[in-house]
């Protein structure tokens, strides 16, 4: 049923309504539907988009932002016309719960029975993997902007996924670039690393650590400890990193674990005895936990909004969320890459000069496309857009009412810099897809 | 040798001791006495730690910013919480009395969702924290935070008192007298419903306390009952089914184990506290200070 | 019909058959998307009936019933990835090679697990099902080397043929339907019968000269290798498995589903695995307090409806005959 239709059925089950109202409405709905059709050239079809984020489970209070943001986006967009000018944008949201067996099930609805036409998705890097199956088998566009392991671009590519978010291997590439400068100064020559043992902590532990012994073969891991995922109390954890006294700590570990980690860490004082650098510290966690997280710190973040104040496109989407959202209603990294996933569509669209998936594939292999993190160019082996990922010191700013990485000691590693492996790898570990 | 790390590592896991007792108190309580196994526990744990957040930044609002109105935030939340477990005994729980076990199982697995869902509801999907400005302290060549001697004091002061209740008061015996033979003491005229109501509301009220007492240690998120609530079963099989001594001394076990096996064996600390549990189940399942009775 | 008939089987056979007919027309809507729908209600109502076996039927209640699925659904995957060419295809034979490879795995799993759990009763039982089934997720999660831990396996794509979402369908609703039979059989023979006297008094049955423990785990095994068979039917369905299909959430799915659609026959947990699904689909259309809804209604039946749709459908048919009979002598 169409909205119109709707319409004309509420009104006249609402016997209240006079005659002279009723014929008033009708009137101004008739003329309601009649106006994008007549803004724009002729009535095209709409263009969908699948919206698969968590709003239940681990995923949840990271993908808030996004996933009231993005509808503000697309109305945005839908007000210059949609894509190409002609085709509106309506997004239809599914919570995945943050697990792989409903992520695979609501990307099969979402294709089958809302058929839409591209799929942002996911949050989690294992839900990811089982939705790429699904969009591959029915070659359906899919945009993933925060899940963000390596496997999703290499060993489990697909030409019809495209990466908006620094991958793992970029994220560890970068940490272990600012480590290397902090160790080679300071002399280090030990540290114990702690990380949630599982897939994604073993290896972003792994690809730090192997990073690290190349270029600072000095430096060594004393101890290694993994605690099992949603542990409430590392007491026991920060007494023997304290104990064993090594001259930074390494940490692999994310989500609320994170939060719960750090907060108890700052309140027994471990920062103040061992540095703790490069630790996933984004805009969200930033601004949720201003009052707590312990300044000075060394945080890596993947889309701060902050390092890009001058990019127009990022200067009027923070004016429109926070328009929207009200004055602390500033994105963060998964909100902004999210959105860069809407103006990729949309360039993409634009560049192929249709909507159909396959143009717009063949249109954004390789291509330069504007982001609100500048000019950004997507790897031709794997899609991955070529984006940096950010280090910096945790410092309160005048500027905003949370603090944000110090601009003067904050570094950017260009993902250039650090994607690996060579494309020439990457093609070998790409899985054959029958 | 440096006794100093070894020190740490036991008064970090009396703390962790401590906390898991807590949490469980009240589940073992509620079994012992009515057999009912509350699966729903570390749920309810969760939402006094979201009520205590919103009482304690309410009351840090209105009369200015202080570590001490930790402590109202706390009884508020856990009065409110004890009601609430008078009302769910009294409206839901006592209805399945006359049931199977595995219905008795259902309703409280079902009451997980519920309550979860409803806190999320509530207070949406953001994280809660609170910060006391609590400064680290010097001890043994190191630091720590001296809100651990909260914990470790709130453990054995709830500890103590729940002796102090069963043996020593009227009311306490009765309690105990009951999970004995409940139709004797119905008989001898004592209202076994109103009983197992202050029990269950007792119960809860004690998670309801641990959550208010964890506020300061553990951001409240959505999820952490499910992480939380499966510590808690392996304290009370460990210990005992409806033994408080068993809890406790189960708690001191398990906390202590778990720190140590950190300093020797960090990638096993977990595993070892799961095959404690599945031992005890194969070879005693009533756990170490159970009676048969209970099985 | 004779009479009694009503009063031995219940509604298991007219239900039975009248989801059949219904399950038989679905490819008829149109597009694929109830294919897909009704092919999971398929495989996720095999893997409650597996569940009822303990639970209606022998009086026990397994939290860590979901364990058995996910080494099924494990075990079928990891010998698919080794029999897919190198092109990412599977031969005919070799796709059901790798389904035969899900039910005896996952009946060896049984085996170790019931071994213990079947010295317990009640809660107990409970608690140390559980404890088995998160000890099975712990090892397929952290296992990375072996299982590819919270990664998951991906590419479990059925040869050309079944990749049609509608001959998928018929190969599942072949596969359950015999399944199914073969539970019917189990159930309604003299082990059947042993197992309904282990539910209601076990230390009579002891003290028959029954070997309660060897019967009970004799039936944890046959539970346990047909939820296997729905595990190793998901995999393919999905397209992928991950560790999350072993835990204690995945095991209340097929809790609440018997629960709905009543312990008390065969084809109880199927229907609940209609309603469920359905359910979950057109809830989820419309708000994320999916958690909610369920638990509610779960609570509901605990209360109300214990013994499920069938269960209330039976009482109350029984009370209309009973009226009647009641009329007639009147």
């Amino acid at each position: 049923m169409s909205t119109s239709d709707r319409k004309w059925e509420a009104l006249i089950d609402n016997l209240k309504l006079s005659r002279r109202d009723f014929v008033f409405t009708t009137l101004a709905t008739g003329a309601l539907t009649l106006t994008p059709r007549l803004a724009g050239a002729q009535a095209a079809k709409p263009y969908k988009i699948g919206v698969l984020l968590p709003s239940t489970g681990t995923g949840a209070n990271y993908m808030a932002h996004c996933i009231k943001g993005l509808p503000v986006a697309i109305a945005e967009l839908n007000k210059r016309g949609g894509l190409l000018g002609k085709h509106q944008v309506q997004m239809v949201y599914r919570d995945d719960e943050t697990k792989p067996d409903v992520g695979a099930r609501e990307a099969k609805s979402l294709i089958l029975n809302d058929k839409v036409d591209c799929m942002f998705a996911t949050y989690s890097s294992a839900v990811a993997l089982a939705v790429q199956e699904i969009i591959h088998e029915h070659k359906v566009l899919h945009f993933a902007a925060t899940s963000n392991s390596s496997k999703i671009t290499q060993d489990n590519y697909s030409p019809y996924t495209y990466q908006f978010c620094p991958d793992s291997n970029m994220q560890s590439g970068a940490v272990v670039v600012a480590v290397s400068r902090m160790a080679t100064k300071n002399k280090w020559k030990s540290y114990v690393s702690l990380g949630q043992d599982y897939e994604w902590g073993r290896d972003t532990h792994k690809g730090f650590t192997t990073g690290l012994a190349k270029i600072n073969p000095e430096v060594k891991e004393a101890r290694q400890m993994w605690f099992k995922l949603g542990e409430t109390d590392f007491n026991s954890y920060i007494t023997a990193i304290m104990a064993a006294k090594p001259d930074f700590m390494f940490g692999a570990i994310a989500g609320k674990d994170a939060e719960t980690f750090m907060q108890q860490a700052s309140q027994m004082g471990l920062f103040k005895r061992v540095p703790f650098p490069g630790g996933l510290i984004a805009v969200n966690d930033l601004k949720a936990q201003r009052k707590t997280l312990p300044r000075g710190i060394i945080g890596l973040a993947r889309c701060p909004f902050f390092a890009h104040l001058k990019e127009p496109i990022m200067q009027a989407y923070i004016k429109r969320d926070r328009a929207a959202f009200g004055a602390d209603g500033y994105p963060d990294d998964w909100a902004c890459m999210y959105y860069d996933a809407l103006g990729g569509l949309e360039q993409g669209a634009k560049k192929a000069g249709s909507t159909s998936t396959e143009a717009i594939v063949k249109a954004l292999k390789g291509a330069s496309i504007d982001t609100c993190r500048g000019k950004r160019t997507f790897r031709d082996c794997s899609n991955q857009l070529n984006v940096p990922s950010y280090v910096g010191e945790v410092w309160d700013s005048p500027d905003y009412p949370f603090p944000i990485y110090k601009p003067e000691t904050m570094i950017q590693v260009e993902g250039n810099e650090v994607w690996t492996p060579t494309c020439e790898d990457v093609e070998k570990l790409k899985k054959k897809r029958a | 040798m440096d006794i100093g790390p070894y020190v740490l590592q036991l008064f970090s896991g009396l703390s962790r001791a401590m906390v898991l007792f807590l949490l469980s108190a009240g589940l073992s309580l509620i079994f012992g006495v009515m057999n009912i196994l509350n699966f729903a526990h570390a749920t309810l744990w969760l939402l006094s730690g979201y009520l205590t957040f919103s009482i304690f930044t309410f009351l840090s609002e209105q009369l200015g910013a202080s570590p001490w109105l930790l402590l109202p935030a706390i009884v508020g939340a856990t009065a409110l919480m004890a009601l609430i477990g008078f009302a769910l005994e009294r409206f839901l729980i006592r209805r399945t009395y006359e049931r199977d076990l595995p219905e008795q199982l259902l309703l409280t697995f079902a009451l997980v969702l519920i309550i979860g869902d409803l806190i999320k509801l509530v207070w949406g999907v953001e994280n809660r924290r609170i910060n006391l400005g609590v400064q680290p302290v010097e001890m043994f060549d190191t630091l720590i935070n001296p809100y651990h001697f909260v914990i470790v004091g709130s453990g054995v002061a709830v500890a103590a008192g729940l002796w102090f209740f069963l043996h020593r008061t009227r009311l306490g015996k009765i309690v105990r007298a009951a999970v004995y033979n409940r139709n004797m003491v119905s008989a001898l005229g004592i209202p076994i419903p109103l009983i197992y109501g202050l029990v269950f509301a007792a119960g809860v009220g004690l998670a309801g306390l641990a959550g208010g007492v964890f506020l300061p240690l553990l951001p409240m998120a959505l999820g952490v009952d499910h992480d939380v609530i499966v510590q808690c079963f392996a304290v009370v099989v460990i210990g005992g089914f409806g033994s408080m001594l068993g809890t406790f001394v189960a708690s001191i076990i398990v906390g202590v184990v778990y720190a140590f096996s950190i300093l020797f064996w960090p990638d096993g600390a977990l595993a070892m506290i799961f095959l404690i549990v599945i031992v005890v189940l194969i070879w005693r399942p009533w756990g170490l200070f159970g009676t048969e009775l209970r099985f | 019909m004779q009479p009694g008939w009503l009063a031995r089987h219940g509604l298991t056979v007219p239900v039975a058959i009248l989801m059949l007919v219904l399950f038989l027309l679905v490819p008829l809507l149109p597009g694929e998307y109830w294919t897909q729908v009704a092919t999971e209600i398929l495989i996720l109502g095999l893997f409650a009936m597996s569940f009822n076996l303990l639970y209606g039927y022998m009086g026990q209640i397994s939290f860590g019933h979901a364990a058995f699925f996910g080494v099924g659904a494990y075990a079928s995957a990891m010998l698919f990835t080794r029999l897919k060419t190198a092109g990412g295809e599977i031969g005919m034979l070799d796709f059901f090679l790798s389904l035969a490879a899900g039910p005896p795995v996952a009946a060896v799993a049984a085996l170790i697990v019931g071994f213990f759990c079947v010295r317990l009763t009640g809660i107990y039982f409970a608690m140390l099902s559980l404890a088995f089934g998160e000890l099975l997720f712990y090892i397929v999660f952290s296992w990375y080397s072996f299982t590819k831990g919270d990664d998951g396996i991906q590419g479990l794509l059925p040869p050309s043929f079944f990749q049609d979402a509608v001959n998928f369908y018929y190969l599942t609703l072949a596969i359950v339907t015999l399944a199914l039979l073969a539970m019917w059989r189990i159930t309604e023979s003299p082990f059947g019968y042993i197992m309904r006297t282990l539910r209601d008094n076990q230390r009579r049955a002891a003290f028959l000269g029954i070997n309660v423990r060897l019967h009970m785990l004799i039936n944890f095994v046959i539970a346990g290798g047909f939820a296997g068979l729905a595990g190793a039917l998901w995999g393919p369905f999905s397209r992928s498995v991950n560790p999350g299909l072993l835990g204690w959430q995945e095991s209340g799915i097929a809790v609440f589903m018997t629960l709905i659609g009543g312990a008390g026959s065969i084809v109880g947990p199927m229907l609940g695995s209609v309603i469920y699904t359905m359910l979950q689909a057109v809830v989820k259309m419309y708000t994320v307090y999916w958690p909610l809804t369920i638990g509610t209604i779960i609570l509901l039946i605990v209360l109300f409806l214990p013994g499920g749709v069938l269960g209330l459908v039976e009482k109350r048919l029984k009370a209309r005959r009973d009226g009647d009979a009641g009329n007639r002598e009147a």
